[in-house]
């Protein structure tokens, strides 16, 4: 097909990369073929405006070192009846349970860095909680890409009845590159709140995708926290296939100097009386950019289905610019649906309101900026994991 | 210490283009309680947001002297730490902000380290129950998703914690209900018996009376179309509430 994109070719570094990654789980043709796909496929992300300076489309991964393995780690309660390994491990000793659940959320071959990531992996974890057990305390994920690019696929296997918390951390030096999938794949009655906190140097690249599918009455909590890297290209998704979801999803982002931030939410009510609820909190700073897009989707048979969609964003610069796009797509009806998005500066009243109480103008824009972040950190788990974010957010503010 | 006092001379501010003080004279003295009464329109609020230093109020002239320290120069948190508290009608909702914690912050803004964390509380508790209320408040927002009753109470509370040398109460009571209102007035009599507080010199604004029936005011100054037009003693409240405005106006007429 003549295009455009035909001429921008696949990198050598990263056909060359294959042959010497793990096969797996994935073949090394099915990996060729992957890459292939993801330079023929769009990312879907179009640029939001002529202040966006970074074409996500024609990024250069030429230079990328794709290391063969790359080791993830991770802590986990103990003596718990949880099961929390890396990704070759789980391959052999949960091998039908890897093979059952993955994709099941995620389709590698759809979307441009889905594809990339599969393509590409070279690090995993896995985490499985059998029926019935409730893990208390956070099981913790550790991706760090100091040493090379980094395609992390990570799988949350619960059973029916199982509750877990998990923490994804992700880490790096200068310049580092992470392209990752995340796959939570629930049970019914069961909950998991999977909790991201990414806070990469200034000029890392992000390009995640992630995704649940929970079963009949399961909860799932998504709390994704993109607070670092220079370009942060992620999504987050629930495919409600099953009644009595109850899907929640809280963003906090804050790009700041030359920070791009594009993030887009997708919750899919293919079945009625399931229940979600999106959060998104964002600041941006300097010439930070952002683009949100958030997604609500109801089929038609989907009555009953109550659906909520809370988007703001704070401007702290006069060159910095979020794009803010809550879109509903409603088609049954008998369902609930609100949404409300806001962007602006801080409120002079709220200013005027605090230094009349003898705080001074500054500290005041930094209290009531925090206060605007709040209502989505509370929805993180673990009070040391919200006061980390906290703490990014105040030196955000401050800078 | 005769500059001692809140001294308005001859402040004229407009708002947007639009004249509303046209030539304010008032001093409020420490220690003892001035009313500002007057009808709907008639610049009240606008004096109380242009002594605290909105930016939407425009200074044209005149003076304002906080015990002899000029308060037109500075900033609105610079009032507040001289000693300037407003009790605002509408105050603004701050998501996010938990009411301690922007409380321990003004406290600390306005009176640094005089208090430990623990002597705060302590203080934040007594004053609570003097207000009934709930210690719940102290965890929600500030102001957000608050009625009407429990800004004023905030308000209060925010009055009792920092104890400013001059508090401007701008229609505290309108809104509140019997109970709220009293709760209100033992507050306010309770801090001009505090130590801290036994020298606050109030200027309540309000076009009631009725909130002058707990707080008792030793001067009554009333204020039409961007003037004070009339002062006297409390009986001049009283009058008030007989006749209306109506009269006064007639009067003012007459002598003009």
């Amino acid at each position: 097909m003549p295009s455009a994109l035909a001429t921008i070719g696949i990198p050598a570094n990263l056909e060359q990369a294959i042959p010497q990654l793990d096969a797996d789980l994935l073949s090394h043709d099915a990996r060729k073929n992957l890459l292939a796909r993801s330079f023929e496929l769009r990312s879907g992300r179009e640029r939001p405006g002529r202040f966006w300076k970074i074409d996500i489309e024609a990024l250069d991964y030429s230079a990328l070192n794709v290391p063969a393995s790359v080791s993830v780690k991770l802590s986990s309660p103990q003596s718990s009846r949880a099961t929390v390994c890396d990704l070759q491990t789980a391959l052999r000793t949960h091998r039908e349970i890897v093979e059952r659940a993955a994709g099941s959320a995620v389709d590698p071959s759809a979307t441009k860095f889905a594809a990339l990531s599969a393509a590409l992996r070279n690090s995993g974890a896995f985490v499985y909680i059998p029926a019935d057990a409730a893990i208390d305390g956070d099981i913790e994920i550790t991706y760090d890409a100091a040493s090379g690019a980094l395609f992390p696929y990570t799988l949350v296997v619960l059973e029916a009845g199982a509750q877990c918390t998990v923490v994804e951390r992700v880490t790096g030096s200068s310049g580092a590159f992470i392209c990752g999938i995340t796959e939570v794949v629930s049970a019914e009655n069961s909950t998991v709140t999977y909790a991201v906190d990414q806070q990469l140097p200034l000029d890392a690249t992000v390009l995640c995708t992630r995704a649940a599918k929970p079963g009949k009455d399961a909860r799932v909590n998504w709390a994704v926290a993109e607070l670092g890297a220079g370009l942060s290209v992620t999504s987050v998704d629930v495919r409600v296939d099953s009644p009595g979801v109850q899907a929640d999803i809280s963003g906090i982002f804050f790009p700041r100097d030359e920070q791009h931030v594009d993030l887009i939410s997708n919750v899919d009510h293919n079945v009625g009386n399931s229940f979600s609820e999106t959060i998104v909190k964002s600041a941006a700073t300097g010439h930070g950019q952002a683009r949100y897009l958030g997604n609500i989707r109801i089929v038609p048979d989907a009555q009953g289905t109550e659906s909520n969609l809370r988007d703001d964003a704070l401007l702290l610069s006069k060159k910095a610019h979020i794009d803010s796009v809550p879109a509903l797509e409603i088609a049954a009806n008998d369902v609930k649906a609100y949404h409300g998005a806001t962007v602006g500066a801080i409120d002079e009243e709220q200013i005027f309101y605090m230094t009349s109480r003898g705080i001074d103008r500054e500290s005041a824009e930094k209290m009531i900026a925090l206060g605007f972040f709040e209502p989505a950190v509370a929805r993180f788990p673990g009070e040391a994991l919200r006061e980390r974010l906290r703490a990014a957010l105040e030196e955000k503010v401050r800078s | 210490m005769s500059d001692r006092g809140l001294r308005i001379n001859d402040l004229r501010v407009n708002v947007a283009g639009n004249h509303i003080l046209k030539g304010i004279n008032l001093e409020v003295e420490p220690g003892r309680v001035h009313a500002l009464m007057g009808p709907n329109g008639s610049g009240k609020s606008t004096l109380a947001f242009s002594l605290t230093g909105h930016p939407n109020y425009q200074i044209e002239s005149g003076t304002v002297t906080l015990d002899g320290q000029d308060v037109l120069s500075m900033a609105a948190d610079k009032r507040a730490k001289a000693g300037l508290f407003l009790s605002f009608q509408y105050p603004a909702a701050i998501p996010g902000v938990k009411v301690a914690n922007f409380l321990y912050a003004a406290r600390q803004a306005v009176r640094p380290g005089a208090l430990t964390p623990a002597q705060f509380r302590a203080l934040l508790m007594e004053k609570m129950e003097l207000l009934d209320m709930d210690p719940g408040f102290l965890g929600r927002y500030l102001n957000d998703g608050f009625s009407g009753g429990e800004k004023k109470r905030l308000e209060m509370l925010q009055l009792a914690v920092l104890a400013p040398k001059y508090a401007v109460l701008d229609e505290t009571d309108s809104g509140l209900d019997v109970d709220a209102l009293r709760a209100v007035g033992e507050s306010v009599n309770a801090m001009r018996k505090s130590e801290e507080g036994k020298d606050t010199g109030f200027l309540i604004i309000t076009h009631y009376p009725r909130i002058l029936q707990h707080i008792t005011a030793d001067v009554v100054h009333v204020m039409m179309d961007g003037r004070i037009v009339k002062e006297g003693d409390a009986s001049l409240a009283l009058r008030i509430e007989r006749e209306g405005y109506d009269t006064i106006r007639e009067e003012i007429g007459q002598i003009a």
